[in-house]
């Protein structure tokens, strides 16, 4: 599988400070790649870097593996819908209108309109000015502009942003039909990781301008190592017992935590604090959550 | 590139950005009317020289803050929908800044010609001596034009640049009224001030007897050194104007 976008070694400097570094970047053709990062951390500046709309202070963007430069740029972006930030739209105009616009600059066919208002659910209220749309429903209107002429790859960055539950849903539910309905490669960029792991197939995890992981979202999955949480009547006396063992185990919540083990070796514990009148009332496999994982990767607290 | 300046049309729908110049155009054909109502035979032999040389004074009042009000009504959705990041994505930024600036050149000639159509009726219709001066009347379009469109480029960067559009419309009343003030001043410092242009480009001088309290007008030699200074201002801020438009990051 070709990739539809890799960076190598982008970097971007505001002032002294190196908002990215480094990043080596790969996006696969279809599926949704989740470009996941705290709020602050260079996802914007990476993906207006890619579409050309901030330069970078070095490295190199391949798009359809072409070399992005000045010069091929807009050639390049014929095949590339982008949501940045917020919704670009003119407030004063109709959403018809609005997509007349961008349909007339990408040399997209009128029909196109209608057919990018049906899949955002926008067409009843094509004829009602911009500015008087709801939250979700400019976002929706920004994902429609971004939709124009069938691209091969969207780039999409924090698209849920702003809209309330229903709202993130039916964009999620949007967002994950596009590669399979329309064959498009969509990058999406978010803080949420709840949001990343329901959508991407792909995901990269960016940190104070650095990329920590960069893998298929399965693969991130199986880094959380399963544990056995057990609770007992007596936890300080199951905890010196299993001390007594050589097995390391932490209090919490109620619960000792122990590392992985074989499920005869668990047997042999359990039945050894029977034995020393320890009543086992609970046993428990824990995952690491994908929160834990994060947090092991960056250091940093994520959003939830 | 007509399809980038039809755009410009089409996305400053119901902006009525006509209004402005309806306005204008409306107030100097009070001016005129009230001017021309009070006029004597003396003051009709010289009506033509008379609004050749009042117009220009009232442009260089009115025109900046319409050129800024003109540029900042052109510039200012793309600030408040934030779509300057989604136009650069489908089109060339320089195209965008040149089929601005288009745009906002057709409505101020549109608000010259007009000026110069109310003032050959106004002048036919009061009776001036002889017929219209048609050359120095497109001399007056060529020179009106030059100064009105390099201030709209001045007005069009500062509204592209800064979203902020108080910035542009404060230089655009200032300036008017530092131009205005200037002709005051000798030539050589009008020459240093963008607005004091229509000063400059004057194609009528007057000659006050104080004894008498008599005002004679005569047609000057047309500036073409101010007009050629003017013209290099012109493709210097054009050039700059469009690169850091161009180099913005969004």
């Amino acid at each position: 599988m070709s990739d539809r976008i890799t960076t190598t070694g982008l970097c971007k400097k505001y002032g002294k400070v190196l908002r990215v570094k480094d990043l080596d970047l790969m996006v696969p053709e279809d599926g949704v790649y989740g470009f996941l990062g705290p709020n602050g951390a260079g996802k914007s500046t990476t993906m207006k870097m890619i579409l050309g709309l901030t330069r970078p202070t070095a490295g190199k963007i391949v798009v359809f593996g072409k070399e992005v430069n000045s010069r091929n740029r807009l050639s390049i972006l014929q095949d590339v819908g982008s949501l940045i930030e917020s919704p670009s739209f003119y407030g004063h105009l109709t959403g018809a209108e609005n997509l007349q616009i961008i349909s007339t600059l990408k040399g997209v066919p009128d029909k196109d309109i209608d057919r990018v208002l049906k899949i955002v659910r926008l067409e009843n209220q094509k004829q009602k000015k911009a500015g008087q749309y709801s939250m979700g429903m400019k976002q929706r209107l920004g994902l429609a502009c971004a939709l124009l002429g069938n691209p091969k790859l969207l780039i999409l960055d924090e698209p849920t942003n702003g809209l309330d539950p229903a709202g993130i849903q039916e964009m999620r539910e949007l967002i994950c039909s596009l590669p399979q309905q329309y064959g498009m490669t969509v990058m999406v960029s978010s803080h949420l990781l709840s949001e990343i792991d329901q959508m991407a197939t792909n995901v990269g995890i960016i940190s104070r301008g650095e990329l920590v992981f960069q893998d298929r979202l399965s693969v991130l999955h199986e880094k959380s190592r399963p544990g056995i949480a057990i609770r007992t009547l007596n936890n300080e006396a199951a905890a010196k017992t299993l001390f007594e063992q050589g097995v390391s185990c932490r209090p919490e919540d109620g619960y000792l935590l122990l590392p992985r083990l074989a499920d005869d070796e668990l047997a042999g514990y359990i039945s050894l604090l029977f034995d020393r009148r320890v009543g086992v009332v609970r046993i428990e496999e824990r995952r690491e959550s994908l929160e834990e994982i994060f947090l092991e990767l960056t250091g940093t607290a994520v959003s939830l | 590139m007509k399809e980038a300046i039809a755009l410009e049309f089409y996305k400053t729908r119901r902006r009525r950005i006509w209004v402005i110049v309806a306005a204008m155009i409306f107030v100097q054909m009070l001016w005129s009317m009230w001017g021309v109502g009070r006029m004597d035979a003396h003051d009709l032999a010289e009506g033509w020289m008379f609004f050749l040389y009042k117009l220009p004074l009232l442009n260089s009042i009115m025109m900046p803050v319409i050129a800024a009000v003109v540029a900042s009504r052109l510039c200012d959705i793309e600030h408040k929908g934030q779509t300057l990041k989604l136009l650069n994505t489908v089109m060339p930024a320089g195209r965008l800044f040149a089929a601005k600036f288009i745009c906002g050149a057709l409505y101020l000639l549109a608000a010259v010609l007009l000026q110069i159509a109310v003032m050959v009726v106004t002048g036919c219709a009061a009776g001036f001596e002889g017929n219209p001066p048609l050359g120095k009347l497109l001399l007056y379009l060529l020179f009106t034009m030059a100064a009105t469109l390099t201030i709209l480029l001045l007005q069009q960067v500062l509204s592209l640049l800064f979203a902020n559009q108080m910035i542009s419309l404060s230089v655009g009343l200032v300036g008017g009224l530092a131009g205005l003030f200037t002709m005051f001043f000798p030539q050589g410092l009008e020459r240093l001030l963008l607005w004091g242009y229509y000063g400059v480009l004057m194609l009528v001088g007057m000659d006050w007897d104080a004894g008498t309290r008599i005002m004679d007008l005569h047609y000057t030699p047309v500036d073409w050194a101010g007009f050629f200074m003017l013209a290099v201002l012109f493709c210097a801020l054009y050039m700059i104007g469009r690169t850091l438009f161009v180099r913005k990051e969004m």
